[in-house]
């Protein structure tokens, strides 16, 4: 049986031309390679549109920003290191310390590079690569002062009117609410940004954790008995 | 007839007391800079596809050298009884439960059975992506969604003011003060001809307004039970009464 069998790939290897042998494992590879490409695009819109898009195909949520600030030495509270290697406490800054308008107006704000200047003038070597950035920025080496174009993380829909300062008051006053609080302190307008933003305070490079699609706002609204009418946040 | 109006804390509307419009269009000019409405410039005009949430139409009364002009401001009159909602397909405008009727720009199709059936043509239609000049590119109101080719837009009684309003009562934990939300063409008339309130407060400006005895609404046949009242031109050469607008 076995020997029929030898003899008759034998026969097919003595017959089959040399081009068939080279195209019958490319296909077959190939195929296979297809396959794999499709799939991971249909894992990829399929999961872009429950929620997060999976990072195939190079797509992730993080983002690169023109100075590598790192939210962890500012707002967390472990021992990390920074961009010379060294060994720095968190400060576990409160997020209204720098972003001060969101218990007020719709936009949580990026402060102005001066803002990061006064304590960047004094605090922090002159060896650290983002540090001299920044003081270059807010004029403090050189004479060029410039705004940093930060990138935005978290971005919205044009048609969607998102105000922060309802949601921080909501939150600052319903405290069992809030979610995602890896630290446990839920007091505070820090303590609720994690509802959506996640555990910003230990993340070295910020990025976009929940979905942030309409289902997840309205799930909320509806829980939270928050208006649920299509021109509350449509207009 | 006017359909009985369930209780709610809200029920926006406006006056337009006519008598006191002067067809200055600062009304017009204030909407269109609040809401991100595409500039009419002349093409606009030439292929009738004008955009203007409000408008102030023009009559002439009576022959030449005795003729007056008549001025009357139309926006949407944000009907309790729309012709418009019914027939979108996709409920891309309804009646929210505080009186407005409100256009979902993110759900709009762009059927335009809407503009068809409103009876005040006060539905405007994006036949194109709206374009402003580069000096224009940072006048724009955050507030406000600009809308994008192929969908229906209209007067939102400046529902960003309404909204922000509110808002801003809530935080300091207190009513909204009559007065206190104001929308684009009632802040800019410089003669009052235009006031916003909530017809909800039977003490607010607007609530008093609506029982004078001038009120009439546009075209009241069709019983859209529209929220804007209008009162009636006091013409001093007339008996009282005969006159209307």
């Amino acid at each position: 049986m076995l020997a029929t069998l030898l003899e008759f790939l034998r026969e097919k290897h003595r017959t089959t031309p040399m081009w068939m042998k080279v195209l019958i494992p490319v296909l077959g590879v190939g195929s296979l390679g297809v396959v794999a490409v499709m799939g991971a695009f249909l894992a990829f819109v399929v999961t872009a549109w429950l929620g997060q898009p999976i990072p195939v195909l190079g797509f992730d949520q993080s983002v690169e920003q023109p100075i590598a600030f790192p939210h962890t030495i500012h707002a967390g509270m472990g021992v990390y290191t920074d961009s010379t290697g060294d060994q720095v406490q968190g400060l576990g800054m409160d997020c209204t310390f720098c972003h001060r308008t969101v218990t007020s107006q719709a936009n949580a704000g990026v402060p102005p590079v001066q803002f990061c200047a006064y304590c960047h003038q004094v605090i922090g070597g002159e060896e650290s690569e983002p540090l001299t950035q920044v003081r270059t920025a807010a004029g403090i080496i050189g004479d060029s002062p410039h705004p940093i174009d930060w990138k935005r993380v978290h971005r919205m829909p044009d048609h969607v009117r998102f105000v922060h300062e309802p949601h921080i008051r909501y939150l600052t006053q319903h405290p069992d609410k809030v979610t995602n609080s890896t630290s446990g302190e839920t007091m505070g307008a820090a303590g609720v940004c994690s509802t959506c933003h996640g555990d910003v305070a230990s993340m070295e490079e910020v990025a976009q954790v929940e979905p942030l699609k309409m289902g997840q706002c309205v799930n909320c609204h509806r829980d939270n008995d928050a208006p649920t009418d299509c021109a509350s946040c449509h207009h | 007839m006017t359909l009985q109006r369930e209780k709610r804390d809200y029920s926006w509307g406006m006056v337009v007391d006519v008598d006191k419009c002067t067809g200055c269009q600062a009304c017009v000019l204030a909407c269109q800079a609040e809401n991100n409405v595409p500039l009419n410039l002349q093409d606009r005009f030439e292929r009738a596809r004008v955009m203007s949430w409000i408008r102030v139409e023009r009559y002439w009364e009576g022959e030449f050298p005795d003729i007056k002009a008549r001025f009357i401001p139309i926006m949407c009159q944000h009907c309790e009884n729309a012709p418009c909602e019914p027939v979108c397909p996709v409920f891309a405008t309804y009646h929210n439960n505080e009186g407005l009727n409100v256009q979902v720009y993110n759900r709009c199709v762009g059927t335009r059975y809407c503009a068809n059936g409103c009876p005040y043509i006060v539905r405007f239609f994006n036949y194109w992506e709206p374009v402003w000049p580069e000096a224009f590119r940072n006048h724009l109101n955050p507030d406000v969604t600009v809308r994008s080719r192929g969908i229906m837009e209209k007067c939102s009684f400046c529902i960003q003011r309404i909204r922000r309003g509110v808002r801003n009562a809530e935080r300091e934990n207190r009513d909204v003060v009559d007065g206190e939300i104001q929308t684009a063409c009632t802040q800019a008339c410089p003669t009052d001809a235009l006031v916003f309130g909530n017809f909800m407060d039977e003490d607010s400006k607007v609530s008093k307004m609506k029982k004078d005895d001038r009120h009439y609404t546009l075209l009241p046949h069709l019983e859209t039970d529209p929220n804007v009242v209008y009162l009636a031109k006091i013409d001093t050469d007339k008996s009282a009464g005969e006159s209307h607008g």
